[in-house]
């Protein structure tokens, strides 16, 4: 029987007879004798290759597919983008490209797959991303983009998939993917996020960063990128680069009433939850980590759960009183004809406001196709107002809005920056406004001031 | 399955053991929950899965049992179904059509002459709908839509609570690295599952009879102590528990966080599968195999003893549960293996010849329908016997057979020791 090898959960395993076996010179290092079989990391695959032909070792692995790609993105590449094309070639295809953020990472990338020409796999940190090279791939290639992820599960010859899906992805489809192309590639050191690279048996490696972990960074781990992805093949900083230029903008907020009923409702509320934690003095003893105690005293504590669902319930309050949805309206129709972001806290308060006020609305739920399909339609005019939850807000790229509307959000600056920078993303120069509503006398009042930042930190 | 924080806040620690907290399937007042929830969750039948929800919630209270409620909603909604509602085009095509329209309002203004209304009427008539069933319609994909269509299994308190704690069990097999168990019968369901979940195995000889298994995934021993195959495992458990005698020993990382712990089970606790055995049989051909020496040998004549898929043929990581095997009662190390290779598919049957050439076994006798287009040739390098027959296998030729092959590989017989009538059948079960 002849020797051969092939392809199974992320590893390679040979498969011989005990003839063939004992006839080998020797088998070599990365293959180990586990439960009987010859087996090892998939990575291992292209330095492989020559001792499998040398020994006539029939290559079971490879399940990709060659493609008939046509780039349709007509932009051209800068001289840096082709620098780093090059650079990755002259390495056999693996490595990484560290460019700085909003310098056209991923232009590198779909340049590099049309080189291939090759069934690829893209892995990123956040659903966000994965929309965006999902919309990104279907433009710049016009065919079907696999995707990857919880909510979706369908794989194509081109798939994006998160770090967080990728071993279940890796394990039963590893072999059909001939190009691995990790965005944000910083994060694979990462306990779990390098296993899918490791699993995966792809001949050509791209890994794409504005920040390379420095070697401490990666010692602290398992494994490392040069192991895992290649070498550093290009860098660029971003000094040599032309700055980003911030659109003018401006703040404002609004500041409405909660109804008697809600006013009652929301004090008493407010009274239980904050009586509690007061009386126990949580922030005293715990800090930071008071919330996460109070959590944990409600699981056996009556009064502790009383006050947690007092919380609960205030911040509901808040969030959909009548007042924000009156506000809301009056600006709506106050910026008729203007393209309009509106951010909420919760699912359900977006999905209110698109029923009720006919919005699309994007939420963790909503399918890449129909994420596509809004923003595309915001974008080109047809759809006038989005409705989001906390979606939007990671690192992707949205259609400039001129007006953007908080809801509701929470005490973070991050997000608040990254909100913020949802309008100012600008390509000509117009006077963009972000507008908080709070209402007046609550938890809201305190979540803004602590989010602010200085507009010369944004 | 549970999910993880259903799980997290019934993990106890001790030493350097990690068990879960189960309850008392017959503790009245935890039954009074359960019956409670199966109540509420029965009229909820055609109901949305939101309003359930709420409904939940408000059951719920400001209970602090309720980790206990969320998982026992949990068991109860795995088990049933939700069904969306019947639109005539695709919810989002609907969207796309009304949301052009927005925003709109209840009342005109000068930049709005459309009110939500009649946005509603237009497209209504447009995709021919009533206006209130397309506003019910706009969101039918979301699974808070859905509407509760079938509630599953008949629980009763008792149940439903005998399925929580089996679902806390498989809970802690969230956190494992691996497992290593122990069991005596039912090999073949077992490497059934073991398969279906693609899980790696290495099993072996357990000093009191039975098999000893090593369970992990093929990236495993490349990577310390992944768990990513703890989702596998716990899917996996409940075959375990089909086998009559067994102990599990799982490496589990509790997210708390002290680094490996031990959390082991065996077939002395109260958890029950809901998985099925497989059938008596898998086949006509094995069923009226073993009726016909029930008939024709039995424990009247002859000296045999048949047992179904009590051995195991241990083939690296693959192995080979033969149908039969009969048992000399004389001399219980005389045992021939009996393998039916009936009606199949080419692809199996060329894996089944597969493994009986690795087998190498000796005291192996396979029985092949003819009708098959296998030749004796298929099966030269074969150490074993093959007889092949047309209709049915010929009794009396097979127990000839197998007198010449323990002549040949055990010796003469010794000498019956015994009175025959003192020989009970009863290991049989």
């Amino acid at each position: 029987m002849d020797a051969s090898v092939f392809f199974q959960g992320g590893t390679l395993v040979l498969h011989q007879s005990e003839q063939h076996i004992r006839d080998m010179e020797h088998i070599p290092a990365p293959f180990q004798l586990v439960k009987s079989r010859w087996r090892c990391e998939a990575y291992h695959y292209g330095p492989l290759l020559s001792w499998f032909r040398e020994q006539h070792i029939h290559n079971n692995v490879p399940r990709w597919q060659r493609l008939a790609l046509k780039l349709h993105d007509t932009r051209e590449l800068h001289d840096y983008q082709v620098k780093a094309l090059d650079a990755w070639e002259a390495a056999a295809r693996r490595g990484s490209v560290v460019l700085p953020t909003g310098s056209g990472k991923t232009l590198v990338a779909t340049h590099a797959i049309r080189q291939v020409n090759a069934s690829t796999v893209v892995l990123v940190p956040t659903i966000g991303l994965l929309y965006q090279w999902y919309c990104l791939l279907t433009n710049a290639f016009q065919t079907e983009i696999g995707v990857y992820y919880g909510g979706e599960k369908r794989v194509l010859p081109l798939t994006v998939t998160t770090y967080h899906s990728a071993g279940d992805l890796i394990a039963e489809y590893g072999n059909t993917f001939k190009l691995l192309i990790c965005d944000e590639v910083h994060h694979l050191p990462a306990k779990t996020w390098g296993e899918a690279a490791l699993m995966t048996p792809a001949p050509y490696r791209l890994g794409l960063t504005a920040t390379y972990p420095t070697e401490l960074e990666q010692g602290g781990d398992r494994w490392e990128l040069d192991d895992l992805i290649g070498p550093i093949v290009y860098t660029q900083r971003l000094e040599e680069l032309v700055g980003k230029q911030l659109a003018e903008y401006r703040t404002q907020r609004i500041r409405v009433n909660l109804t008697a009923d809600e006013r009652v409702a929301y004090d008493a509320a407010y009274a239980v939850y904050t009586g509690f934690v007061n009386e126990r003095g949580l922030r005293r003893s715990h800090g930071p980590a008071w919330l996460h105690e109070l959590m944990r005293l409600s699981a056996f504590d009556p009064a502790a759960r009383r006050a947690f669902l007092a919380r609960q319930q205030a911040q509901k309050i808040v969030e959909s009183c009548q007042g924000k949805f009156a506000a809301l309206e009056a600006l709506l129709r106050e910026h008729s004809g203007e393209r309009i972001l509106i951010f909420t806290e919760s699912n359900a308060v977006a999905y209110t406001i698109a029923s009720q006020y006919l919005i699309p609305v994007i939420t963790h739920e909503t399918h890449v196709a129909e994420r596509k399909h809004i923003l595309d339609a915001f974008q080109d005019g047809r759809y006038q107002a989005v409705v989001t939850s906390k979606v939007l807000n990671e690192g992707v790229d949205v259609p400039e809005a001129k007006v953007a509307i908080v809801l509701g959000g929470g005490a973070s600056k991050r997000e608040y920056i990254q909100r913020l920078g949802r309008i100012l993303r600008k390509k000509e120069p117009l006077q963009a406004v972000l507008i908080e509503v709070l209402a007046r006398k609550t938890i809201d009042e305190g979540k803004a001031q602590r989010r602010r930042v200085p507009r010369e930190q944004c | 399955m549970l999910t993880s924080d259903l799980i997290r806040p019934r993990l106890r620690m001790q030493g350097s053991t990690v068990s879960v907290e189960m309850v008392d399937e017959q503790n009245p007042v935890l039954q009074q929950t359960a019956r409670d929830l199966i109540e509420l969750f029965k009229q909820h039948i055609g109901q949305s899965q939101s309003v359930w929800e709420e409904a939940l919630d408000i059951y719920e209270g400001s209970r602090v049992d309720y980790v206990l409620i969320r998982g026992l909603a949990k068991v109860l909604i795995d088990g049933a179904e939700f069904t969306p509602l019947p639109t005539p085009l695709p919810p989002a095509t609907l969207r796309e059509q009304l949301f052009s329209r927005g925003p709109v309002f209840a009342s005109h203004d000068l930049l709005h002459p459309t009110t939500r209304q009649e946005a509603l009427e237009e497209v209504a008539g447009e995709v021919a709908l009533l206006p209130q069933d397309l506003d019910a319609l706009l969101f039918a994909d979301r699974h808070a839509t859905y509407l509760l269509s079938d509630p599953g299994p008949a629980w009763t308190p008792a149940t439903l609570l005998a399925r929580y704690n089996l679902e806390l069990a498989r809970g802690v097999l969230y956190w494992a690295s691996h497992i290593t168990i122990e069991a005596s019968s039912n090999y073949k369901d077992l490497w059934r599952y073991i398969k279906l979940f693609k899980l790696m195995f290495w099993a072996e000889p357990a000093q009191n009879g039975g098999y000893r298994i090593d369970l992990d995934g093929p990236i495993s021993p490349f990577v310390s102590a992944t768990l990513r195959y703890g989702r596998q495992l716990a899917a996996f458990l409940p075959a375990l528990m089909i086998c009559d005698s067994w102990q599990m020993r799982a490496h589990v990382y509790p997210p708390q966080g002290r680094g490996e712990m031990i959390y082991r089970l065996d077939h002395t606790c109260s958890l029950h599968s809901h998985f099925k055995r497989s059938g008596e049989f898998d086949s006509r051909l094995e069923a009226d195999f073993a009726h016909e020496f029930e008939q024709k040998i039995g424990n009247k004549r002859g000296h045999w003893r048949l047992t179904r898929e009590s051995e195991v043929v241990l083939l690296g990581d693959t192995v080979m549960v033969p149908d039969f095997v009969l048992t000399d009662t004389d001399d219980e190390n005389r045992r021939i293996l009996i393998e039916l290779v009936g009606f199949w598919h080419p692809q199996y049957l060329r894996r089944k010849i597969e493994k009986v050439r690795a087998a190498n076994c000796p005291q192996l006798l396979l029985l092949v329908y003819k009708g098959l287009n296998v030749t004796g040739e298929a099966f030269q390098d074969v150490a074993s016997e093959v007889i092949f027959f047309q209709h049915k296998p010929v009794m009396k030729e097979v127990m000839q057979t197998v007198e010449s092959m323990t002549q040949r590989i055990y010796g003469p017989r010794p000498k019956r020791k015994i009175p025959k009538k003192r020989r009970q059948p009863q290991e049989q079960e």
